[in-house]
This record gives C-alpha cells, sequence and structure tokens, in this order.
C-alpha cells in the first residue's frame, strides 16, 4: 500500500501515444450511440453522460486508450479535454490495457484486520506477479484496492468490475483462478444477511445461483 | 448490577422496516404484493397529502440522514426555494458508499430496491421535482444491473414517469453510475460528478437546496433515509419517532465488520447498546478473545477503546459522549491483537489515495500523514512524530471545501490519543522529547 | 449605506461584492493564490482564511442584538471561510492576518503545506521575483520545513504546446490555466489530471496547446508552473524595467508592459484594461516583438549613402522646394501615431497638397471578434478622424500620370503593400520614415529616415472602438531629446531599481528619430513652423482644433486611455 509514498513518482502519459484502436475499429455502433444519447438525455445538459459513455467505451474496447476517449468525448459532445480529466480522476476506468481478468483485492480497513493482506499476498504468489502487474500471457491482472463496501464478508475481491467474491480463503482463490482460467465467470454471489437465516431460514432471494453468509475470516490477525 | 438495556427497547423482537421478512422483495411483483408502492398512491390520490403534509410528516418522524452527518431529512426537505415553475428541482439520491467499514446500502439496493425508489419518488412529490437520480458506485456494478431491470419495470408499471397514477405528477428517476472515487460520496462532489465534471467537492454557501447539479436547487439524502420514507408515510411520523433513540428514531442498519464471530449487515432500533451489538447480535469477539477497539460509523468516526464503550448506545448523542459518531454506523470490531499502528497507517494510505487533490491542506496533508505513520509503523519513526501527526490534523481540520481532510485527520488525531503507548513503543526514542511545542526551529 | 468592518476599520459597500475583491480593491492585502477576478473562484487553495462574524439578528425587530455596551453581537463563522467566496453583508466583521492569530496561523500553515512537494528551485525559475508563492512566503510562511520525506516527482519541462512549458512539480495545483481555457479562451484544451496529489494540468494525448491565448497562462500561474518558451532563462525579472504601453499589432489598441534588459524589448505581458482588453493578450501580440530589436534602420541616408540627420533633413526639404505646387504627395500611415499623422497632414496643407492618405493593412479571416481584429493596423481610426482616408488606388494613378514629382511616406511600405510598384517609384523622388531595413521601399528611397517604433516614442492611437491611448517611449534611442528622456523617465515604473535596467547607457541603442521631430526638422526647412515642446502639446492643439478630437488630452488618456465620445470628441 505504500507504494506512492515509497516512490512518488508521477508519470507523464504519452503526449502522442501511437493509437492502440485500430481507426477501422474505432467507433461506436449505431446501437451504441443510441444507447449514449440516451445516457445524454437523462440529464440537463449532454456532460452527465460522460460516465456512462466511458463505461460503455470501456466495456467495448477493454480499457480507454485516448482515441477512445477522444471518441467517447466527441459522440457526447463534450470537450476531450474535459472527458480525459474525468477519465483519470477515476480509478476504475483502465487507462492503459490490462489482463483479460482484474483482480482487484480489497485491503483497506475491514478487510486489512480480516487477512486482506494475506490474500493479497497469497495471490501475488500464486500468479507470480505483484500487484500493479498484468501476467505474462495477458489473464491477469492484480490491484490492490480501496473499501469496496463489503466489510462483512472481508476479506473479499472483485473480478474486472464485475462480480465480488466473497470471504476469500486460498481454497476459494485457487477455485476462482481456476475457474478464470477455463473461461468461466464467476457467479454473482448473494450475501445472506444473518437476520435472514434465523428467520427466513437462509438467502431471501430464489434467482440467484451462488449465496454466500457473512463470515468470520479464518485468517490470522496479520494487518499488513 | 443492573444490566444495561439501552434505547431500542425490546430489540429481540424487532420487527424489520427496511429489510422485512419477505422473500424476494427486490422484485417488483413482491414489493407489489407486500403494500408496496402503496405509500406514493397514497400521497397522490388522497388529496391531504399536499407535499408539505408530506414533508411535515418526514419532519415529524425525526429520520435524520443514515449517511453519516445525521442532518434532519425533514427539516432538510424544507430548505427547498419556494417553486419556480421556469426552474427545475432535483435529487440525488447518495448510494456511493464507500466510507470503510460501511456495507449496508449495498444490501438495501439488492433487497429491497424498490423501497429506495419509492422513497425516491414520494421526496419528489414532496419537493415537487423534475426528476431523480440514483448515484451508485461504479464497484455495485451486478446491483446496478439489476436495479436496472427493476427501474425499468416500475417505469412501465407507471409509477414513474408522466401524470403518475393519474395524479398529474409527474418526475423522472435515473440511476448513474459512479467509476470509483470516495469522494463522490461528498454531496457536492457528487454532483460535480453527475454533471460529468471531475468530482471536486463545491464551495458552500450556496447550499444544494439553492444550487445544486446543473445550478438547480437540489437535495440530496442517502439511500437508507429515502428507503425509509415510504413505511413513515404508510404508518406515521410518530410511529417511525417511537422506534430507537428519542433524539435520533427509527430503525437502522448496523454493518457490523470485523473480528466477531457473526459479521453482517443487521436492521434493529438506532440506540442499540454497542456491547449488545458486538456480542448478543454479533456472537462476541471471535476465538473468545478480547475487545480491543472499536471504529463505530466508518473509517472516519474516532476509534474508541473497549473501555469506552460501557453504556453506549448507537445514536448521535451517546456517541458524541463517548467521544466519537454515529456515521454510518458501519461498525469495526477489532481484538486484543490488532495492532493499531497498522491499522491508523492503512487509514492514512486511504485518504491520502482518496483526496480529490482540490484544496492545499488535504492534497498535501493526507500524504504527510501516511508517510509519518508508515515510518512509526517501520519503526522508524520518534516521539516527537507523534506531536507533528497532531499538530498537522490540526492544520487540515475544517480548513478545506469539504470534511475529507477533518474524515482523514480524525482518525490519526483520536487513534494516537487513544492508543499512544502503542505508537510510543514502535518509536524511537527523540533528541526532542514529546510535548516540547514544536516550531520550525526545533523541527 | 451597508458596511462592513475589516480588521477594525470600518468600509462602505454597495451592492454585493465579495470580500477578497473588495479588499484588493481597497488596498488591503490578503493572500491568494487561486482566485482570479475574470474567472470563477473555485476555494482550492485556501490561502485566503479569514475570520468572519455576522450581526446576531434579532427575530423580531429585524435588528442586530446590542451588547450591553450598546454594540452589535457579533457571532463568528465557527471555521475560518475563504474570503474569496465570501459575500460582504451588512455589518459584517472580518479578521485577516493582520488582526487575528488563527489566521495568520492558517496561512502559515497553508504556506507550509504548499511548499513541501514544491520543488523550491527558486534559482532557476522564471517566475523567482514576482511569483506569489515566493512572496507569500517570505511574509507569511514558515520558517523552516518540517517536512522529512521525498517530495512527489512530477513531469517537468514539458512544452504544452508552442509557447508554453510545464514544470508539473511546482504547481500548486490552483486550476487558474484550466479555468482560463474553460471559462475566458473556451479552447478547453487543458485538464487537471489525475487525482490527489498526483494532480497536475495537462492536454490530453495528441492535443498540443495552440490556444492562440494560451500565454496568457503564464501569466496567472501563481508559482513558475508555466513558463513561456520564448522568454524563459533570457531575464530575471529585476533585470528589466516595465512600461505600460499598447501592442500594435491589431486595431484594439490592447494593453501591454514592454520588459526591457539593455535597450531590448525581452518580452510583452498584458496589462489590466477592462475597457480594452480586461487581463489578457494575444499570443500572437506578445511575440511581435523581435522587429524592434532586429533589423533596425540605423542613420538616415541620402541617395543610399548614410548621411547625418541635418544633411537628411536638408534633402528632403530642398526635394519638396522642387518640386511643382501640389505635386508632392503624402502618405499618412495608421502604423503611426496621431501626432505624426496631424503633423504630416499640416505640411501637405502647407504646400498645397491633397490630404494625406493611408494603406489600409487588413488580413481577412485573422479576427477574432476578441483581442485579434483583421486590421492589422493600430491607428486606423485615428488616421480617419484627421480626415485622412485609405488609399484605393489613387496615388498610383497620379504617379502614372506624371502627376508626383516626391511622394513622401511616413512608416509605411507602400511597395510591400502592394499599392505601388518599384517600376512606378522609378520616376519619383521618394522621402520615407521606415523602422526595418526590411522595408521593399527603402531601395526606391532618396532619402531615408529610420524612424522610432513603438516603443520608443511618444504618442496617440485610436483603436478600433474609439478608444484612445498614449504610448510611451520603453527603451532608449540614440540621441534621445530632452523630452523623451523626461518621458522615459516618466513612464518606466522602475519596479526593481535594476542596474540591468541599461536605457540610460549606450547597448544596443538605434539611431533613429519619432515623426515628431524629424517632420518638424524638415517643415522647419520649408519655412513651416512646427514649434511644439513635445507630443503632449501637439495631441492639446488637435483637441481644440480636430472636433473628431475634442478633449483628447493627454491628461484625458491617462494609464487606460478614453472612449473619444466619452470626452466630447465628433463621432
Amino acid at each position: 500500500m505504500a507504494d506512492f509514498i515509497k516512490n512518488p513518482v508521477v508519470e507523464l502519459p504519452e503526449r502522442n501515444p501511437a493509437p492502440a484502436v485500430p481507426a477501422s475499429e474505432l467507433h461506436f455502433t449505431e446501437a451504441e450511440k443510441a444507447r449514449i444519447a440516451e445516457y445524454v438525455k437523462s440529464y440537463p445538459t449532454a456532460d452527465g453522460a460522460i460516465m456512462r459513455a466511458l463505461w460503455l467505451a470501456q466495456e467495448k474496447f477493454s480499457f480507454l486508450p485516448p482515441e477512445v476517449i477522444k471518441l467517447t468525448a466527441e459522440e457526447v459532445g463534450i470537450p476531450y479535454a474535459q472527458a480525459y480529466g474525468v477519465a483519470t480522476f477515476y480509478t476504475q476506468y483502465y487507462k492503459k490495457k490490462m489482463g483479460t481478468h482484474v483482480l482487484d483485492v480489497c485491503t483497506c480497513f475491514s478487510c486489512q484486520v480480516c487477512g486482506g493482506y494475506d490474500m493479497l499476498h497469497y495471490l501475488e504468489n500464486k500468479l507470480g506477479i505483484h500487484k500493479g502487474e498484468t501476467t505474462e500471457d495477458g489473464q491477469f491482472t492484480i490491484q490492490e484496492v480501496e473499501c469496496l463496501g463489503a466489510c462483512g464478508s472481508a476479506p473479499m475481491l472483485q473480478v474486472t468490475n464485475g462480480p465480488y467474491v466473497h470471504n476469500l480463503t486460498t481454497d476459494k482463490v485457487d477455485a476462482l483462478i481456476d475457474a478464470l482460467r477455463e473461461g468461466k465467470s464467476w457467479p454473482f454471489e448473494s450475501v445472506t444477511l444473518p437476520q435472514d437465516e434465523d428467520e427466513m431460514g437462509g438467502n431471501r432471494r430464489t434467482d440467484v445461483s451462488a449465496t454466500e453468509t457473512y463470515q468470520t475470516p479464518p485468517v490470522s490477525e496479520t494487518i499488513r | 448490577m443492573e444490566p444495561k438495556t439501552g434505547k431500542a427497547g425490546d430489540w429481540r423482537n424487532y420487527e424489520r422496516v427496511l429489510l422485512p421478512k419477505v422473500k424476494d422483495l427486490h422484485l417488483l411483483e413482491v414489493y407489489e404484493a407486500n403494500g408496496g408502492y402503496k405509500a406514493l398512491r397514497e400521497i397522490l390520490t388522497n388529496d391531504k397529502w399536499d407535499p408539505t403534509a408530506v414533508t411535515n410528516e418526514v419532519k415529524k418522524s425525526g429520520l435524520k440522514g443514515r449517511g453519516g452527518a445525521g442532518f434532519p431529512t425533514g427539516l432538510k426537505w424544507s430548505f427547498m426555494p419556494p417553486i419556480n415553475p421556469d426552474i427545475p428541482r432535483y435529487l440525488c439520491c447518495n448510494g456511493d458508499e464507500s466510507e470503510p467499514g460501511t456495507f449496508k446500502d449495498r444490501q438495501l439496493l439488492e433487497y429491497n430496491p424498490h423501497a429506495v425508489f419509492e422513497g425516491m419518488l414520494i421526496a419528489s412529490y414532496a419537493m415537487s421535482l423534475a426528476g431523480s437520480y440514483l448515484y451508485i458506485r461504479g464497484e455495485y456494478a451486478d446491483w446496478i444491473t439489476h436495479m436496472e431491470g427493476e427501474l425499468k419495470k416500475a417505469y412501465a408499471k407507471g409509477y414513474i414517469g408522466k401524470d403518475i397514477m393519474g395524479s398529474g405528477f409527474s418526475t423522472e428517476l435515473y440511476i448513474h453510475k459512479g467509476a470509483g472515487a470516495y469522494i463522490c460520496g461528498e454531496e457536492s462532489s457528487l454532483m460535480n460528478s453527475l454533471e460529468g465534471k471531475r468530482a471536486y467537492p463545491r464551495v458552500k454557501p450556496p447550499f444544494p437546496a439553492q444550487k445544486g447539479i446543473w445550478g438547480y436547487p437540489t437535495t440530496i439524502n442517502n439511500v437508507e433515509t429515502l428507503a425509509a420514507v415510504p413505511e413513515i408515510i404508510n404508518r406515521g411520523g410518530e410511529w417511525f419517532a417511537g422506534i430507537g433513540a428519542p433524539t435520533h428514531a427509527g430503525p437502522v442498519l448496523y454493518g457490523i465488520s470485523g473480528h466477531v464471530n457473526r459479521p453482517g449487515v443487521y436492521e434493529y432500533p438506532t440506540g442499540m447498546l454497542i456491547s449488545d451489538l458486538i456480542y448478543e447480535v454479533a456472537g462476541g469477539i471471535r476465538g473468545g478473545k478480547k475487545l480491543k477497539a472499536l471504529v463505530p460509523g466508518g473509517s472516519s468516526t474516532p476509534v474508541l477503546r473497549a473501555d469506552m464503550i460501557d453504556g453506549v448506545t448507537m445514536d448521535a448523542d451517546s456517541l458524541r459522549e463517548a467521544g466519537s459518531m454515529m456515521g454510518t454506523s458501519g461498525m469495526l470490531v477489532m481484538d486484543e491483537d490488532t495492532d493499531m499502528v497498522s491499522f491508523l497507517r492503512r487509514i492514512t494510505h486511504f485518504y491520502h489515495h482518496e483526496s480529490c487533490g482540490q484544496c492545499t491542506p488535504c492534497r498535501e496533508g493526507t500524504g504527510w500523514l501516511e508517510n509519518i505513520v508508515t515510518r512509526i509503523d517501520e519503526g522508524e519513526g520518534n516521539l516527537r512524530d507523534l506531536d507533528l501527526l497532531i499538530d498537522l490534523c490540526s492544520e487540515m481540520e475544517g480548513r478545506t471545501v469539504c470534511a475529507l481532510a477533518d474524515a482523514a485527520a480524525w482518525p490519526v488525531r483520536y487513534t494516537i490519543d487513544r492508543f499512544r503507548d502503542e505508537f510510543e513503543a514502535k518509536c524511537k526514542a527523540s533528541l526532542v522529547p514529546s510535548g516540547v511545542e514544536l516550531t520550525e526551529a526545533t523541527a | 449605506m451597508a458596511t462592513v468592518t475589516i480588521d477594525g476599520q470600518t468600509f462602505e459597500f454597495e451592492g454585493r461584492p465579495r470580500l477578497l475583491q473588495f479588499c484588493l480593491e481597497n488596498g488591503i492585502e490578503v493572500p491568494h493564490f487561486c482566485y482570479h477576478p475574470a474567472m470563477s473562484a473555485p476555494a482550492n487553495c485556501r490561502q485566503c482564511l479569514v475570520e468572519v462574524g455576522t450581526p446576531e439578528m434579532d427575530r423580531e425587530t429585524r435588528k442586530p442584538r446590542l451588547d450591553d455596551d450598546g454594540n452589535p453581537i457579533i457571532r463568528y463563522f465557527p471555521k475560518l471561510q475563504t474570503s474569496c467566496t465570501m459575500e460582504i453583508t451588512d455589518g459584517m466583521v472580518v479578521k485577516s492576518h493582520r488582526s487575528s492569530e488563527t489566521v495568520e496561523r492558517a496561512q502559515k500553515d497553508t504556506l507550509e503545506m504548499l511548499l513541501i512537494n514544491h520543488p523550491l528551485d527558486c534559482p532557476i525559475c522564471d517566475q523567482a521575483g514576482h511569483c506569489p508563492l515566493q512572496i507569500q512566503a517570505y511574509k507569511y510562511g514558515p520558517e523552516g520545513s518540517r517536512f522529512e520525506f521525498e517530495k512527489v516527482n512530477k513531469p517537468k519541462q514539458i512544452p504544452l504546446g508552442p509557447e508554453v512549458m510545464l514544470d508539473g512539480e511546482r504547481c500548486i495545483n490552483c486550476t487558474r490555466c484550466v479555468r482560463f481555457t474553460n471559462e475566458i479562451s473556451k479552447s478547453h484544451q487543458l485538464t487537471i489530471i489525475e487525482r490527489g496529489v498526483r494532480n497536475y494540468p495537462m492536454t490530453p494525448p495528441g492535443i498540443t496547446f495552440d490556444d492562440p491565448y494560451s500565454m496568457n497562462v503564464i501569466d496567472i500561474c501563481p508559482v513558475g508552473a508555466l513558463t513561456s518558451r520564448d522568454s524563459r532563462f533570457k531575464a530575471r525579472i529585476w533585470e528589466m524595467s516595465k512600461t505600460p504601453s499598447i501592442t500594435t499589432g491589431g486595431a484594439n489598441g490592447n494593453n501591454c508592459y514592454y520588459w526591457v534588459k539593455d535597450n531590448q524589448i525581452m518580452k510583452v505581458t498584458p496589462r489590466d484594461n477592462p475597457e480594452v482588453n480586461e487581463y489578457w493578450l494575444p499570443d500572437a501580440e506578445r511575440l511581435d516583438y523581435k522587429r524592434f530589436n532586429e533589423d533596425r534602420l540605423q542613420g538616415p541616408a541620402v541617395g543610399g549613402v548614410a548621411s547625418s540627420w541635418e544633411a537628411a533633413y536638408d534633402a528632403a526639404a530642398s526635394l519638396m522646394k522642387e518640386a511643382g505646387k501640389g505635386r508632392v504627395a503624402f502618405l499618412g500611415s495608421a502604423y503611426a501615431t496621431v501626432e505624426d499623422n496631424y503633423l504630416l497632414t499640416r505640411l501637405a496643407d502647407a504646400l498645397g497638397s491633397s490630404t494625406p492618405t493611408f494603406i489600409p493593412h487588413v488580413e481577412n479571416g485573422r479576427g477574432d471578434d476578441w483581442l485579434m481584429t483583421d486590421d492589422r493596423t493600430p491607428n486606423r481610426d485615428g488616421c480617419e478622424r484627421l480626415g485622412m482616408s485609405p488609399e484605393t488606388g489613387a496615388l498610383a494613378t497620379r504617379i502614372e500620370n506624371g502627376e508626383v514629382d516626391v511622394l513622401y511616406v511616413l512608416e509605411d511600405d507602400p511597395v510591400a503593400a502592394g499599392i505601388l510598384t518599384a517600376e512606378q517609384l522609378a520616376g519619383v523622388k521618394v522621402i520615407l520614415h521606415a523602422y526595418n531595413t526590411t522595408n521593399e521601399t527603402l531601395p526606391a528611397a532618396t532619402v531615408s529616415l529610420p524612424a522610432a517604433t513603438v516603443v520608443e516614442t511618444v504618442g496617440t492611437f485610436v483603436n478600433q472602438k474609439g478608444h484612445a491611448q498614449r504610448v510611451r517611449p520603453a527603451k532608449s534611442i540614440k540621441g534621445m531629446n530632452r523630452t523623451l528622456m523626461m518621458e522615459v523617465g516618466k513612464s518606466r515604473a522602475d519596479l526593481h531599481g535594476t542596474p540591468f535596467d541599461r536605457w540610460h547607457n549606450e547597448s544596443n541603442l538605434v539611431d533613429c528619430q519619432p515623426g515628431w521631430v524629424s517632420l518638424p526638422a524638415v517643415a522647419k526647412r520649408l519655412g513651416q513652423g512646427m514649434d511644439y515642446r513635445g507630443p503632449k502639446y501637439i495631441m492639446r492643439e488637435i483637441a481644440e482644433s480636430v472636433s473628431a478630437f475634442s478633449g483628447a488630452t493627454y491628461d484625458a488618456m491617462g494609464d487606460q486611455g478614453v472612449r473619444l465620445e466619452d470626452v466630447g470628441a465628433a463621432v
């Protein structure tokens, strides 16, 4: 976690990078344009739609190289610089190419005291990379992230801005990596409220395939 | 000795309101079958409910914001200026839940999204709003997807949109997806984020009710706050005011995490004894260990030592007296083995990482705090670092546009204050003894 | 009237002024960085914090509650307030660092914070000497730093565009530059990128900061984060003198300062004038100064041979004497001052010639409806007010028809302008006042008289909106007369009193003369008395004799110029 203060270097983004997306692919489909237009309609001015539009662009192009941010800004109808400032402000927008699966391991606060660092280091050893790095095969990127709002099911991680994986153990991390390697997606885990367990005999949702309960992590008290 | 009872009454037989015992309540049809959108129908179709009457009912309930600051909700609604048909007005429902230790809103959004929608719609009617935005943090992508499906259903049913239930009242409801920034939970920063700008907090005044999103009058309420509103209409403000602590009434979602046997989100009345929550509700400290420390309401609320929680209840007054705050009621429980210096180090890292960088004291100070606490944690600090830390807290508190600097400073100030021996134990001796006033000359 | 008390002193105010702006206007210093009067106030630097109290009001009487001594009870805000955003209300009480230890401490704290990641490379920083951070840290900052860690390393020496260089480490994130491109120039080329302590201003990838007004961010940058690629490392601020004047590359008469070291113009910066250019100056007009330093015509010549000034005046006078009545044509100049053009019209009149015309210099598409104009001359309006009209080809026709013996050209270049060709001029004697050796009419000149440029003379220009403004000599020339000497002394607010400000020494002096020296010298030889004690008196005569200039005296123009119609001049 102390990476930045130990090496407080802010890199200059490349000023004139070669495009990562070929010009022939650098466009939105009519359906995508319609969705962006729908977002624009949701706000008094077009500006509000930029966050949603950047999300759409990231889903489409897998990350946000400058030319994609520019394309998105133009589609929304706001200045490119504004969109670029927004994109760099938020951590979930990927400004560089990431692994196919981005593993965002929470180590903040509750996760810290519940073994979040154990899980992070286990994952780093398992994949042979450090946080912030991507495996050579381009499959996995590990990131250490701030509180993801799942403190009761700590330690936990999020996969590529998508599913939460609660109550991490080394076994569960193994299972997760195996599943992702096999190309399976991790299911949405609905976390049962303790009171629902007592009063309703378990999870209240009948439309989810995976459920978890809040658990006390069986980890050491290591909090680094 | 009399057992301490707290202010939550017979909490063991408490019937949940925000997350009632109903299977699949998150689906519109189930929500409807269990009295959903009844409150909205009531206020839109019964003449006795003009907008002011709705606001008054909320005022009567004593509902206070559940996002951290605990401001009276009805009062906030009444701050909106007189209606001007040329000037649209908006509501932002703050679902950017990012305060470390807080995870209740996510469960509410998963299990009872329509209560949030209905609360937003009632608020929209009470304040005559053109529309409302539900701002959800981007990490909650799966929940957003689900809620968007339910929102579509609610639109299709005519609960939202033009001329709702033939009442002539029209309003829109949109879901806005964040993208990873703690600061967006700050209301004015949330507004800038909605407007597609970098999420820098705004100077107040003007307050959101005067100039909010796109310069229009705006009210901002937390997800849990608005979810409580439908039942206030259904059962009356007095009913609500009778739940829990008299000065901080109502049901509340406690998020308990850390070293307890049964962590999780629990719904109980406000005013629960902290000891009941730890030992009765959450099953006590894991492994039979002793409680060392507790953060009662998210990372920015001052940490309490185990010996400070005796008789303290979860409401603003009691926690203030005990030396902390209610915050988001996201409680972190730490057992006797916890290293408070490492704990603080991680918190200072969090605030350093999340400072938006707009104001000088916060942009520069959060990093300085992390540097010093890290040095102490690594055994390289010295005693006068502790004095410097406290001094830096004073340089940051109350000096910035928003409260992030305060939120970053308080854990430092109070963790050192309450666990000073642990910090001193990690420090090297210094030539300048601790307590000597720090000036540039001695530093 | 409503009042506000600041540090114990009571002021009256009208409307709803902002506290910081009010303080600045009343000469009360409040340290600040991010606030700029022309832009929104984000209150991000936190340097202008003050204590603010308002009278406690009685709800029923709606009057202030009084204490036992009959003074209003003041309720202070629990937190310090940013004066840049605080609206003044009646009865408000303000304590700045002068009367509040809390404020003094807060300002010191903010400066301590600002400096922890600032590189403190003042020895090699162009901003040093006029750097708000340096000045305020010196006055209000801590005596040392308690920061013992590595400073944040950010990109340095990054050319944002053709004119502006960024040093990310020096940046204090005031956002003035970003706000300038968003709110003023509207080029939207800059943004703050990253978050928190990593923040700094940048163009998005692939974008060059080529905003035609880009250099304004250099002036408003309160530190040395943005410097001019053109002038960086050329001169310390205290080595230069600065002279208030106007730029002459367009018809808007944008107000500026000319910065001089060793009789060379080093840079041009904007000078505030709410009526003309507010706080801004286009890049093109800032960079349009090399012509004052380079390719200057040195000393007069007759028949292409260097001569003395006296001999040149004699030659010019005899050419005109020899010409038949009405056979001397006069070409005035929209580059020259009102005074010089006036003298020319008087001379033409005395010799029985028709009123001089002038050459319009128009570059279509250059104007931007802001500070840049299609018209490239600073004084077309002034010329027209003197009754001169733009040259339409009549002069060429007269020459073709053999009606002209002598052509007298004031500070222009008819050949380069395409008004006349070298062939047409072959049979005509030409007397030419010229600035530069690049003047294409020069080869055709029988008598050439090197002319002082706008930075070496005294005079008046009238902009496209009828705003008359004075120019003042920023640098010296060879053979300065007494009037010029005095004007130089008066007009240069020698801010730093520098030994490098060598206006009185001999280096880089150009051998030229202002029109108001050379024209009377020629006129005198033709028996025309033009005895003025200086341009001020010429302008006084113009103001009295030309209705389009009624009231346009130097006193009326002052530092900010004057709208001629406001002083009674005929439109």
